[in-house]
């Protein structure tokens, strides 16, 4: 029996982000459909609707013209609908046979022969009386498959499930969902990684910013056409001007390495690279490449072998971010509410977080809140964050104006060299313009940044220089005038 | 209609409300509970927590109790407004008293000035080293420091029982489970002739606004209060915040180390098994009961104190068990928690029609 899906105009918004706008998809079995897009472009928004963990401010999903009512997982789960999530949700301790019957409401026995028999199908090696910590993420990916097909799904939705697999790993998962697709499963699989695209799926949707780009036949595209599609034309407004480039170098990174404990962290692998003053080096690629533990090794968060980062002559590796500071740098952090600021408290506490012994913000260890009032003031005036009180706790300014706050706080210093993490991540067009203007002036008064990011526009639009991060390796340095958004695409999906 | 609606944000009248309504549902609930186990409701309320306060000594009997009590839920509230749960504030206050205890019998044949302080800070230094126990293993080993610091309460309670009945035993007491007397050098003076209320309360006082100070004031409670909200923002900021973690748990530690000293320097003058009726724990009621907060907690720990004066007198007059004060405090902590969520949560009214 075939399966048809329908996604029928379906908006989801979040405050200051449309996640889907307005989405319309129609997907048979038979066919594995890939679901493409950068991080944020809404996917994950898309399969979660599918699967009842979101549910939609409008739009209609129809199984079969069935049309569906999805307000829980467990409606997913009902409409033979099984989804593998990126992250495992699998009790550790538990054996692979026990995390198997814990949402199932068949008898033990003939669950353990049904188990069997699909393990024998499709040819899965898995001991089902061992605890799941001792498996191997493929295996425990299997796992999770098999808790789907347990239930006979008609729809199998796979979130990015190659990106903690090893090649093997990821040839073999493609081997069964073929087989899969071939027995009627219908497949969608969302990823950003362009090859696997290639390799595996018949129809390829692309997503940008909340919006379906375009839908067509994977025949009929190759890397290039995806990537571009995927990433954008380049935005040609704001273009900067191209800095009189300066060969007085500010920053020079040698042979830098780090290797984490933590088994969802990316290492880094031998990175070099320089800043020369006024100029703006932009770092791309997909998010979970290396981009967060950089940005940390940047800033002090990690400390690293000491003469592996010279700033302006001095060796300043084993500094942490605030004796970083004194030497003039600034940082602003990704996660704007839980890094970068502090919600639960006022803006004038949040801009005491940026602290120089010279702001004199705390004297002989006790807060002088009248100067950090004072400076809060000026922030407010000259960065455009739209309240006049300081007192205000910050989360309830939008996103934009925190990031307007948090970028003020970074630059009234006057610090010599910024480093940014998706500055203007989720930000609505307005403020992303003002974040932008305001680093493009950063440069022109002969100061440096580091500009971390996954939106290829805005790199394209503020960078010097770009290089691409993949799996904690950073690319060659290249001219930003040189640079397509063909080539950012390709060399992001892993290529050359 | 009844619907519950989600509010935007916490409301303020509502934080300071939310103990003053869990008190009424206490007293409504323990009412209910007398009046079924056959006495009447209001009487036994009164006996509860009219009649005990209701004279001099009564009152300073409820200082003397609210004394501890105050003590330690200022120190847990470093803790916990870094969302770091130490549960073993009765521990440290039992190892407090034990090292105190042990300085002031090395004292117990002389007098001077310089006793007190020295049984003082001995105190408060047990106090931290037990504390510094989870603290450590918390931040370098990576252990839960709820399940470390309640463990170590049966221990500091074990060593406690092994002293007093062995080395540590007054040699002529006839093998009662008890030390000697302490000199009077080593004492808490007491205020009041008559009275058992002892210098331990302005211990308290200064740790009432010391807290104050360093937590609204300093550099250090600043870094203190983003640790807690977020130890990214405070690495991110430069903050050390391993440190920081000790740093709660030693001040938290050194509180009910204080307490400690009070309960066997005060009215008691030697250890002997029974130091603390449960302060440690009880004083994590008071904590929250007050809001983590300085002026808060001082109000908490006296309602607090009454349940043990009530339950006292209730056993007196009524023939009931003391336990029954416990029920009281657990019906605090339980009403407390469960109208926090008319923090978050508002509910309407929306007639009958959906």
């Amino acid at each position: 029996m075939s399966t048809n899906l329908k996604i029928s105009n379906v908006t989801k918004i979040y405050p200051g982000c449309v996640a889907n706008d307005n989405v319309s998809l129609e997907f048979n079995s038979g066919k594995i459909y890939a679901l493409l897009g950068e991080n944020g472009a809404g996917k994950s928004t898309l399969v979660k609707i599918l699967s009842g963990v979101i549910i939609p401010d409008e739009g209609k999903i129809y199984l079969n013209e069935n049309n569906l009512k999805l307000i829980s997982p467990l409606d997913a789960k009902k409409n033979d609908i099984g989804m593998v999530f990126q992250h495992f949700n699998l009790f550790e301790t538990l054996s692979v046979f026990e995390n198997l019957i814990i949402d199932s409401d068949e008898q033990r026995k003939s669950l353990r022969e049904k188990i069997d028999s699909i393990m024998k199908k499709y040819n899965f090696l898995i001991d089902l009386d061992i605890p799941v910590l001792n498996l191997s993420a493929g295996q425990k990916q299997k796992v999770e498959i098999i808790r789907c097909l347990i239930r006979n799904p008609k729809v199998l939705i796979m979130d990015e499930p190659t990106s903690v697999l090893t090649e093997q790993e990821t040839s073999e998962l493609f081997l069964s969902l073929k087989k899969f697709s071939e027995e009627g499963i219908l497949i969608i699989y969302i990823t950003h990684k362009l090859k696997e695209v290639m390799q595996l799926c018949d129809e390829v949707a692309v997503m940008r910013r909340g919006k379906l780009v375009s839908v067509s036949q994977i025949k009929n595209e190759n890397i290039e056409s995806l990537a571009n599609k995927m990433v954008g034309q380049n935005l040609k407004t704001i273009k900067k001007r191209k800095a009189k480039t300066s060969s007085d170098q500010l920053i020079n990174i040698t042979n830098l390495n780090f290797i984490s404990e933590d088994p969802f962290e990316t290492n880094l692998n031998n990175i070099n690279f320089s800043v020369n003053r006024g100029e703006c080096l932009g770092i791309a690629g997909i998010s979970g490449n290396g981009q967060s533990e950089l940005f940390q090794v940047l800033s002090g968060e990690i400390l690293s072998d000491k003469n592996s980062i010279e700033y302006n002559k001095n060796y300043i590796g084993d500094l942490n971010p605030q004796e970083r500071r004194e030497y003039l740098m600034a940082f602003s952090p990704e996660d704007r509410l839980e890094q970068a600021a502090i919600p639960q408290m006022a803006i004038f506490e949040n801009v005491a977080l940026n602290n120089f012994k010279s702001s004199n913000f705390f004297n002989n260890g006790l807060i002088n809140e009248n100067k950090i009032k004072e400076h809060s003031k000026k922030i407010i005036s000259d960065f455009n964050v739209n309240t006049d009180n300081i007192e205000l706790k910050s989360q309830f300014l939008s996103g934009g104006n925190l990031q307007k706050l948090i970028i003020g706080r970074e630059l009234i210093t006057a610090p010599d060299l910024l480093i940014c993490f998706n500055p203007t991540w989720g930000l609505d067009v307005g403020a992303i313009n003002y974040i932008h203007e305001t680093l493009i002036k950063i440069n022109e008064q002969n100061k440096s940044i580091i500009l971390i990011s996954t939106d290829t526009d805005e790199l394209l639009k503020l960078s010097d220089k770009i290089s691409v991060i993949h799996k904690g390796k950073l690319s060659n340095i290249m001219n930003a005038d040189e640079v397509t958004s063909e080539k950012l695409g390709i060399l992001m999906g892993g290529g050359n | 209609m009844i619907k519950i609606v989600k509010r935007d944000q916490p409301s303020r009248a509502i934080f300071f409300l939310t103990p003053i309504l869990a008190i009424f549902l206490t007293l409504v609930a323990g009412g209910l509970i007398f009046y079924i186990i056959g006495f009447k409701p209001f009487e036994a309320l009164k006996f509860f927590f009219i009649v005990p306060i209701a004279d001099m000594y009564g009152f300073s009997e409820l200082l003397l109790k609210a004394t501890p009590l105050c003590l330690i839920a200022i120190g847990l509230s470093f803790c916990f407004k870094s969302n770091n749960w130490n549960i073993g504030a009765e521990g440290q206050l039992t190892f407090g008293a034990i090292v105190s205890g042990g300085v002031a019998l090395i004292f117990y044949e002389q007098e001077g000035f310089y006793i007190l302080p020295i049984v003082i800070l001995a105190g408060a230094i047990g106090g931290m080293l037990y504390a510094s126990i989870p603290a450590i293993l918390k931040t370098y080993f990576n252990t839960n420091e709820i399940l470390v610091s309640l463990m170590l309460v049966y221990v500091s309670k074990l060593i406690l029982d092994y002293l007093v009945v062995g080395p540590w035993s007054n040699p002529e007491g006839f093998n009662f489970p008890e030390t000697r007397q302490f000199s009077d050098s080593a004492r808490l003076p007491i205020l009041f002739d008559g009275l058992r209320i002892h210098a331990g309360i302005f211990l308290a006082l200064a740790a009432v606004v010391a807290s104050w100070f360093i937590f609204y004031k300093t550099y250090l409670g600043f870094q203190m209060k983003v640790s807690g909200f977020s130890l990214k923002t405070a690495k991110y900021a430069g903050y050390k915040g391993k440190k920081m973690i000790i740093l709660v748990f030693l001040i938290s530690g050194a509180c009910a180390g204080l307490a400690g000293v009070g309960e066997i320097t005060g009215p008691i003058g030697q250890l002997h098994r029974e130091v603390s009726p449960d302060y440690g724990f009880t004083a994590i009621i008071v904590a929250f009961l007050g809001r983590l907060h300085p002026i808060g907690i001082i109000f908490a720990s006296l309602i607090v104190a009454i349940t043990y004066l009530g339950a006292e007198t209730a056993q007196i007059f009524m023939q009931i068990p003391k336990y029954t004060g416990q029920v009281f405090q657990g019906m605090i902590l339980f009403f407390l928690l469960a109208s926090d969520y008319l923090l978050f949560f508002k509910i309407k009214f929306t007639g009958l029609k959906k």
